[in-house]
């Protein structure tokens, strides 16, 4: 059984279709990347699949059950953690809490035992009486997961959970989803982080409502780049023989890259050969395409 | 799911409620502080009774019967009597603001009257404030019989139909006592509509509105559970204006409590919804703000009877203010301090509140369950 199961979801508001046919299916203990730009419709599909927002047209069935058919029991089984940081910030961590388990009707004793053994899991050490406001911004996050892990769901939907906060946090959060994902629990996350979405199962690459790619990131490399990717650093301020390249049969596509440029070739000896008669210009070295180079690469060939 | 309803989650919505208006320094002082400031300010500072008004005498007779008629003007209590030459400019007194009304008194006037029986004085009145102006306007007869009386030093021939008034209900036509109830239509418009509008649009502004809709909860959870702890503050204020327009004004109340609870709550009731509605339409602290200051106060204060009488009004806004729950209530509050309206005089403004209610109710939330309900 999957996690999640989308076959052509539309949703559109008014004539903008903010996600335009999709399908994928996410499985069960997966931790599942979406990653596109703002506006690429990951948060929409999110909610759809959280039972906030009512698809236009498409089926979608969320740990089996279809939205259409009650939205309550979707939610029992789906955490989601908003992109906005939803926790009252004038009421302490403990106030919260118990906000939240009320809402989900969560019986006292389990509600008491659920806590304890998630603030352990995100070692919460701020005091549970300190108001919101007064935390970091990572732990802010931290407390906004337990809070949406509270009633147990068996898929969390985590949206830009690590957006804005300090790089050691990140990796830190990076580390419970994953102890999650072991638990059994699915996983499904958004991210505008390249080195975040290599962490993931699989990643969808969202772009104007749209999935472009959905794979591992190792396979989604070996799909994007069947032959090899040359970093060129250049030696002379001159870039003339930028353009040169590009008019070059065996090249794919040439990208800025800081202050060096990626080219994607078709046929790798053939560019070897070719930008042979350059040197002098750059030094080259072939690399291991990262993500990035994935994610330049598709949306500037999709285009 | 649709009209599914559990107590215990509205209960904790309230909760959470009662604790963002606790340490919310400015809904708290909003919801305490404006009921307090608005009836020191319209019970002491917005007196319509006038006194003292200043009058300038210009008497060219210099005669006794010249100068007991300003003695009349005096004594009289509402006027303050200056006496003053005549130069180029008659209306010079009001030009400078130096007086409200200026006395004429020509020469001859005292010859006229001994000789003619009769004669004649001319007030100027400032009528660029047409309030005060029509106030004096209404204190001059009471003084042309005492005057008549004291110069001639008999009483007025009786005339063959005499009309005797007297002012029920507020014999002295105090105007605390007619404005200081009214002032719980203002208060309660204000907070009924801006509370709830402020804190709805709170919840969609910080986002917080999505954790919630993220649970369980349902719409009607929400709404009653958000509802009921500013629904006790509107009371508190209602009892607020009570206290101090009974203790600190000696108004009567001579109507029954138990209606004037049962309207307060209906007027509530219509204000919050109106509030609810302002913050489903725009998810946004500021512009809920605006709405709500334009929904809860040119009605209340304009529209109600409040300050404008609604009988002065032309026909189009006389049938205007019929769409305001403020006019209704207004109706419903004089009639219950002033008058002592039992219930078979109140039901019809009562249920035309009640009507409003269950309208206003239904709109908000359709729209609001329409909003958050996919």
């Amino acid at each position: 059984m999957f996690s999640v199961e989308v076959k052509n979801l539309t949703v559109k508001f008014g004539s903008f279709a903010a996600v335009d046919g999709i399908s994928f299916t996410v499985e069960k203990g997966e931790i599942f990347g979406f990653l596109g730009a703002n506006g690429a419709g990951k948060t929409t599909t999110i909610r759809v699949l959280c039972g906030l927002l009512i698809p236009t047209a498409g089926e979608v069935r969320v740990m089996g059950l279809d939205p259409k058919k009650g939205l309550e029991p979707v939610k029992a089984k789906v955490g989601y953690m908003s992109q906005k940081f939803t926790l009252y910030q004038d009421m302490t961590v403990s106030e919260n809490l118990d906000f939240t388990s009320a809402l989900h009707r969560i019986p006292k004793g389990e509600y008491h035992h659920r806590r304890k053994e998630l603030l352990d899991f995100i070692g919460f050490r701020a005091g549970t009486g300190r108001l919101v406001r007064e935390l970091s911004g990572g732990t802010k996050q931290e407390v906004s997961l337990v809070a949406a892990l509270l009633h147990d769901p068996d898929i969390v939907f985590l949206d830009e959970p690590t957006a804005g906060v300090s790089p050691a946090f990140r990796a830190r959060f990076w580390q419970l989803i994953r102890r999650l994902s072991r638990t059994g629990k699915t996983v499904f996350v958004t991210t505008h982080y390249m080195d975040e979405a290599e962490q993931c199962g699989r990643i969808a690459l969202m772009r104007d409502g749209r999935i472009i790619a959905l794979n591992s990131p190792e396979k989604l490399k070996k799909e994007a780049f069947p032959e090899p990717l040359y970093e060129l650093t250049p030696l002379t301020h001159s870039r003339a023989w930028v353009g040169k390249l590009k008019n070059e049969r065996s090249v794919l596509d040439v990208n800025p890259y800081g202050m060096r440029y990626h080219v994607a070739t078709r046929d790798g000896q053939a560019f070897r050969k070719a930008a042979g008669h350059m040197r002098g210009d750059f030094e080259i070295r072939p690399i291991r395409p990262s993500l990035e180079d994935v994610f330049i690469h598709l949306v500037e060939t999709k285009k | 799911m649709n009209g599914f309803f559990q107590p215990g989650r509205a209960l904790s919505i309230a909760r959470k409620e009662v604790r963002h208006i606790l340490r919310d320094p400015f809904t708290l002082g909003l919801a305490l502080g404006l009921p307090l400031l608005m009836v020191l300010f319209f019970g002491y500072a917005m007196d319509f009774n006038v006194h003292d008004i200043r009058l300038t005498v210009y008497d060219q007779d210099r005669s006794r019967a010249s100068r007991q008629l300003a003695e009349v003007f005096q004594s009289s209590g509402y006027f303050q009597v200056r006496y003053r030459d005549l130069g180029p400019n008659p209306a010079a007194a009001l030009d400078s603001q130096a007086a409200k009304a200026a006395l004429f008194i020509e020469p001859h006037f005292e010859r006229d009257l001994f000789r003619e029986g009769t004669s004649t004085a001319q007030v100027l009145i400032d009528g660029s404030d047409n309030s005060t102006a029509g106030v004096i306007g209404g204190y001059l007869s009471g003084i042309q019989q005492a005057a008549a009386q004291r110069l001639t030093g008999q009483s007025p021939p009786a005339t063959p139909v005499q009309i005797t008034t007297r002012y029920l209900f507020n014999g002295e036509l105090n105007s605390r006592w007619f404005t200081v109830p009214g002032l719980s239509v203002v208060v309660l418009a204000i907070l009924g509509i801006m509370l709830t509008a402020l804190t709805v649009a709170r919840e969609w502004e910080t986002g917080s509105m999505e954790l919630l809709l993220s649970t369980p909860v349902t719409p009607l959870e929400i709404i009653v559970g958000k509802l009921a702890p500013y629904l006790v503050m509107g009371l508190i204020a209602q009892a607020i204006i009570y206290l101090a327009a009974r203790l600190l004004f000696g108004v009567p109340f001579l109507g029954s409590h138990l209606w004037l609870l049962v309207s307060t709550l209906m007027f509530l009731a219509a204000s919050m919804a109106q509030g609810l509605l302002i913050s489903v339409v725009t998810r946004q602290q500021i512009a809920a703000i605006q709405f709500s200051q334009m929904a809860g106060q040119l009605p209340s204060l304009m529209l109600s009877g409040f300050i404008f009488p609604i009988e002065s009004m032309p026909v189009f806004f006389q049938y205007l203010t019929m769409i305001f729950p403020a006019r209704w209530f207004m109706i419903v509050l004089r009639g219950l301090f002033l008058r002592g309206a039992g219930f078979s005089e109140l039901a019809g403004p009562m249920a035309v509140l009640l009507a409003m209610d269950v309208f206003f109710i239904t709109l908000a939330t359709k729209r609001f369950k329409k909003d958050v309900e996919p």
